[in-house]
């Protein structure tokens, strides 16, 4: 990595560090689902930036993720947040596996409609099977111990905006750097290769279907983990957070930061969040601002914010 | 402070017409502490502004502004006037972070609303933990009652959902006992209708009425197309049918169930269809339903003037009929507003009451709202009056009301404090 | 017996319905190769608009019993907002389809709150008018008139779409482009002209369907995002950009959730998604559809 963006990467993380000191209570505890929707949405970018797919069901494995968390915690009492994490990461890949045997076998827009179809059927499946999953109530989440330590002294605002936030940071450093490392290696070669002329790459030899799984597996396992730490702070896990709409914000989120380039997505979290919140406090017709930002971003900034500022405003992909 | 009168403008320009209206009132208030007097009092409000809720929580905010209205006119809350914040409420997460804007950043003295049941459950453990008062409008459902929030502090709830199922049991009991042998049940897919269903069937067996079950529709909330679902039920043909629908599906059912022969014949029991009364006309609802209003019957004969003043203002500036949640709404202000100056009062010279000392002083009160008496427990679960009859034709409307109507205090439909509801269906001593 | 009757209509009357949402959705991805996540909000806005349009009727003393004859009307009216939409379409027609999909979920967004702003947040419905042209009763069931004269409109739009497709010239020039969009544009047929006209008319039978509905049901904000999963249903089951396929598909969906909610209510909606993954597995095509990949 080139020293100037090093140094901002690194001037941006001491600035997130610094939040909790500098921004009001409310506003730190808005930054928390940023961070989550970022280490979802880097996951789901390995598949659409890098891979090419576009899923319209990446809210399943957001919302699987928090079930895992919410049933270990409040049901079977295992509140050591490494291990919810973990089960979540298992249990995503146990599910997108045979999912994704499916679904990579199909391209574009069949690919997005089985992807759909699948989430709904948990979206379903959450809601009606509500002996099990809660149904519309969902199941509840328990304050999970960060690192073995048992942080219930502290009131809930204080656990959210001092131990939980620095701890959803580490994590996005972690699943940052892991992913980074992912997508400038053989494998992110490869995948860029399937994206950009996958009958190339079979010519070349290139297992496109392998390889478009273990893309697929992967974001699934970000997925998760990003939907662990998004339900914490609201201490609930219910079916909405699987319904097709919120993969469509998912989509929404990564175009808006940039599917082109790696941060693209981190950045879109944070912008969608800050942009939705501004929005609501603003106005009751806060979907009709949204939907004219989406429009404006699809027709004349495909590249998002990042195609912004890197001057890479192509809505063909080829970025990175 | 410019925020906020931006907040409020985008808001309702009404409620700000209020405020100024108010201002200008005299603060007719004797012995309260001088200083606490210039800065109003805020109150945030979550109430669900689109959607199948939106018609309720519009009702909510209408008997809140009445209250408010009312409340400032004659002095506001122990010399301090009360200042609106509305929010949306929506799913359990937004409403979460809705709820803590509220009570970090714009920090308000009470948090008041919430239509819906699963928001509510979702928001009770943050909301002790966050240490706000707050007092739910509705959704106080059995599940999870007991393993959410044994002993809350900071949280009012009102009565339990089962309360309006309780009664149109009973009635159902009281009027068509021996009159059926089949039931069947199409109530919305989830907890309230589920609650609503099993309270139901479970005092049939208390009371020893036999019964079979012949079909159980469970539509998706939201759902405007019934139509299978009313085939299914005509295929059953069951004497009584028992439907907690209470969301714009309704009157939607009615109708197509009334254009399917459905109601023909047919007893129904329909705990919750107050909410759509003006919804449902002659035309296609029948008469002899049990039918709930639960703590509001606009048309209530012996109605105090109290809601008759509500009923009329509500008519000439909206040219409709309240439902339920105004008195909700209503309930949960003058709850906050009787509490407050409680504990002001207690406290004397000593300045203005911490949070925890306002939340004390609400437990035990007694309060009147504009259905009738109410009172909020110890035990943080509200008491009021419920009023559910028989549907009649015969009225200056177009659509149904109830003639008789029976009134209940909910000490009798719903659990004591610390008693399970299951346990205590089982063996109180419930009369018809 | 009768009562299978009452079950096969009901399933028969959402067929009907859901066949005018999913074969606006095939003409416009046959032709235009997009799928149209805004199906829902043209349905809504038929919904809204057949309501205001009635109540408009009522007010001025039209005949109730041109109830819907307004309708039909209303909904090719309010359909035209299409010629509108595609312009904004037309800016990505050259893009993948992720940002295609993402501009009509964009234009979902944008119209839902058109709607709430013109109509408001609160369902909409038409009280008892349904029973204007009273029932029929066979046995112990009665139909109201209204559901079987949606049913034969449903049928005479079909039977019209397909004879304009089969039969004209126009149609003709639609399939072709359908086929080959470069190869119409070489021999001289003006595409951006069939562009306008088939996604009005597939936004048309859309807003029918909702006007169509909206008296034995409610206009609500939720059907923008609901119809949208039962459509896609409809058209992965028959095959995309197949006319036929949207017909067989929506009879299959319709009645099966007919059958579903009589039989064993709870798996309702589950059924439905885990048909849509079987055939896409089995038969990604569909039953009528053209060639996937």
């Amino acid at each position: 990595m080139k020293f100037k963006p090093l140094l901002i990467l690194v001037v941006l993380i001491f600035a997130l560090c610094m939040v909790p000191f500098v921004l009001p209570a409310y506003y730190v505890t808005l930054v928390l689902p940023a961070i989550a929707y970022g280490i979802a949405l880097i996951g789901f970018n390995l598949l659409f930036g890098y891979t090419g797919l576009l899923s319209f069901g990446h809210a399943l494995y957001i919302a699987l993720g928090a079930y895992t968390v919410a049933i270990f915690t409040s049901r079977l009492g295992i509140t050591s947040m490494e291990l919810n994490i973990l089960a979540a990461v298992l249990c995503s890949m146990v599910i997108a596996i045979p999912i994704g045997l499916l679904c990579v076998r199909y391209v574009r827009i069949f690919f997005g409609m089985l992807t759909l179809a699948f989430g709904m059927l948990f979206h379903s499946f959450l809601f009606k099977f509500y002996e099990l999953t809660g149904g519309d109530s969902g199941i509840k989440v328990i304050r999970p111990h960060l690192f073995g330590q048992d942080l219930s002294h502290l009131d809930k605002t204080a656990y959210l905006i001092g131990p939980f936030f620095y701890y959803s940071l580490f994590l996005l450093l972690i699943f940052g750097f892991i992913m980074w490392r992912m997508v400038n290696s053989p494998l992110g070669n490869h995948l860029k290769t399937i994206r950009d002329n996958p009958r190339k790459a079979e010519y070349l030899g290139v297992k496109v279907h392998q390889f478009r799984l273990i893309s697929f597996v992967i974001s699934a396992m970000y997925g998760a983990v990003g939907g662990a730490l998004l339900v914490v702070p609201v201490g609930l896990a219910d079916p909405e957070l699987a319904y097709w709409t919120h993969s469509g914000n998912i989509v929404f989120m990564t175009i808006l930061g940039g599917f082109n380039h790696f941060f693209g997505p981190i950045v879109g979290a944070f912008a969608f969040i800050g942009l939705k919140d501004q929005l609501v406090t603003l106005t009751q017709y806060w979907r009709f601002a949204l939907g004219v930002v989406l429009v404006l971003l699809v027709i004349l900034l495909p590249g998002g914010i990042m195609g912004l500022l890197s001057k890479k405003n192509s809505p063909n992909r080829g970025g990175d | 402070m410019k925020k906020k009168l931006v907040q409020n403008k985008n808001r309702r320009s009404v409620m700000k017409g209020f405020g100024a209206a108010s201002l200008l009132a005299v603060g007719g208030s004797w012995g309260f502490p001088a200083i606490a007097q210039n800065r109003p009092l805020k109150v945030g409000i979550l109430a669900p502004r689109a959607g199948i809720a939106a018609t309720i929580g519009e009702c909510g905010l209408r008997g809140v502004l009445f209250a408010v209205d009312k409340i400032n006119k004659s002095g506001g809350i122990a010399g301090r006037k009360v200042e609106l914040i509305v929010e949306e409420e929506t799913n359990a997460k937004d409403t979460t972070e809705r709820f803590r804007k509220l009570v970090l950043q714009d920090k308000v003295d009470c948090v008041q609303g919430l239509v819906s049941s699963g928001v509510s459950l979702a928001m009770s453990p943050t909301v002790e933990e966050m240490k706000a008062l707050t007092i739910y409008w509705d959704g106080t459902s059995q599940d999870g009652v007991k393993e959410t929030i044994p002993n809350p502090k900071y949280l009012f709830r009102s009565t339990d959902n089962e309360c309006e199922a309780v009664m149109s049991s009973l009635l159902a009991i009281k009027y068509f006992k021996g009159q059926f042998a089949t039931i069947a049940g199409i109530n919305p897919d989830y907890s309230y209708g589920r609650n609503n269903w099993a309270a139901f069937q479970a005092l049939l067996k208390r009371f020893g009425i036999q019964y079979k079950v012949v079909a159980e529709q469970w539509p998706k909330v939201g759902t405007m197309d019934l139509s299978s679902h009313i085939a299914s039920l005509k295929a059953a043909k069951p004497d009584l049918i028992f439907s907690s629908l209470l969301f714009a599906d309704l009157p939607v059912f009615m109708q197509n169930a009334h254009a399917a022969g459905l109601t023909k014949g047919t007893k129904f029991v329909m705990p919750a269809a107050g909410f759509q009364q003006t919804l449902l006309k002659k035309e296609f609802t029948p008469e002899g339903m049990v039918f709930g209003l639960n703590t509001l019957d606009f048309n209530y004969p012996n109605a105090t003037p109290l809601q008759k003043e509500f009923v009329q203002h509500y008519f000439d500036k909206f040219k409709d009929y309240p439902n339920w949640e105004a008195d909700r709404a209503y309930f949960a202000m003058q709850v906050f507003k009787a509490g407050t100056e409680k504990a002001v009062k207690a406290k004397g010279a000593g300045g203005w009451p911490k949070t925890e000392e306002i939340a004390s002083a609400i437990e035990g009160i007694q309060v009147e709202s504009l259905g009738g008496p109410g009172m909020m427990r110890a035990d943080h679960i509200a008491e009021q009056t419920f009023y559910q009859g028989l549907t009649t034709h015969k009225n200056k409307y177009d659509f149904v009301t109830t003639n008789p109507t029976d009134k209940k205090f909910s000490n009798e439909l719903q659990k004591p404090p610390g008693v399970d509801f299951w346990q205590w269906l089982e063996t109180a001593k419930i009369t018809l | 017996m009768t009562a299978y009757l009452d079950i096969i209509l009901s399933g028969i009357f959402h067929a009907a319905v859901l066949f005018l949402i999913a074969g606006g959705l095939q003409l416009v991805f046959g032709v235009q190769k997009i799928v149209n996540l805004a199906c829902g909000a043209f349905y809504a806005l038929g919904a809204y608009f057949g309501i205001t349009m009635v109540g408009l009727a009522i007010k001025y003393g039209i005949s109730q019993e041109l109830l819907i004859f307004i309708l039909l009307i209303s909904g090719i009216v309010i359909g035209l907002i299409g010629v509108v939409i595609e312009r904004l379409l037309r800016l990505v027609y050259d893009r993948e389809e992720g940002f295609q999909l993402l501009l009509t979920f964009a234009i979902m967004l944008l119209l839902e709150d058109v709607i709430r702003m013109i109509w408001g947040a609160t369902p909409k419905t038409l009280g008892n008018l349904s029973m204007v042209y009273g029932q029929i009763t066979l046995g112990s069931i009665s139909i109201p008139n209204y559901k079987l004269l949606v049913i034969f409109a449903s049928v005479a739009l079909a039977l019209g779409l397909g004879w304009i497709l089969q039969k004209t010239k126009f149609g003709k020039i639609v399939r072709a482009t359908a086929e080959n969009r470069r190869m119409s544009e070489a021999l001289g047929v003006n595409v951006i002209w069939i562009n306008v006209v088939i996604f009005t008319l597939g936004s048309i039978l859309g807003t029918i369907g909702g006007a169509l509905v909206v008296p034995t049901s409610a206009a609500s904000l939720e059907m923008i995002s609901e119809v949208v999963v039962e459509a896609f249903a409809v058209v992965v089951i028959g095959g995309l950009g197949s006319m036929r396929g949207a017909l067989v598909g929506a009879l299959i969906v319709g009645l099966m959730r007919a059958f579903a909610v009589h039989v064993y209510a709870e798996l309702e909606l589950l059924l439905i998604y885990l048909i849509v993954i079987a055939v896409l597995i089995f038969k990604p095509n569909g039953l009528y559809g053209k060639a996937a990949e």
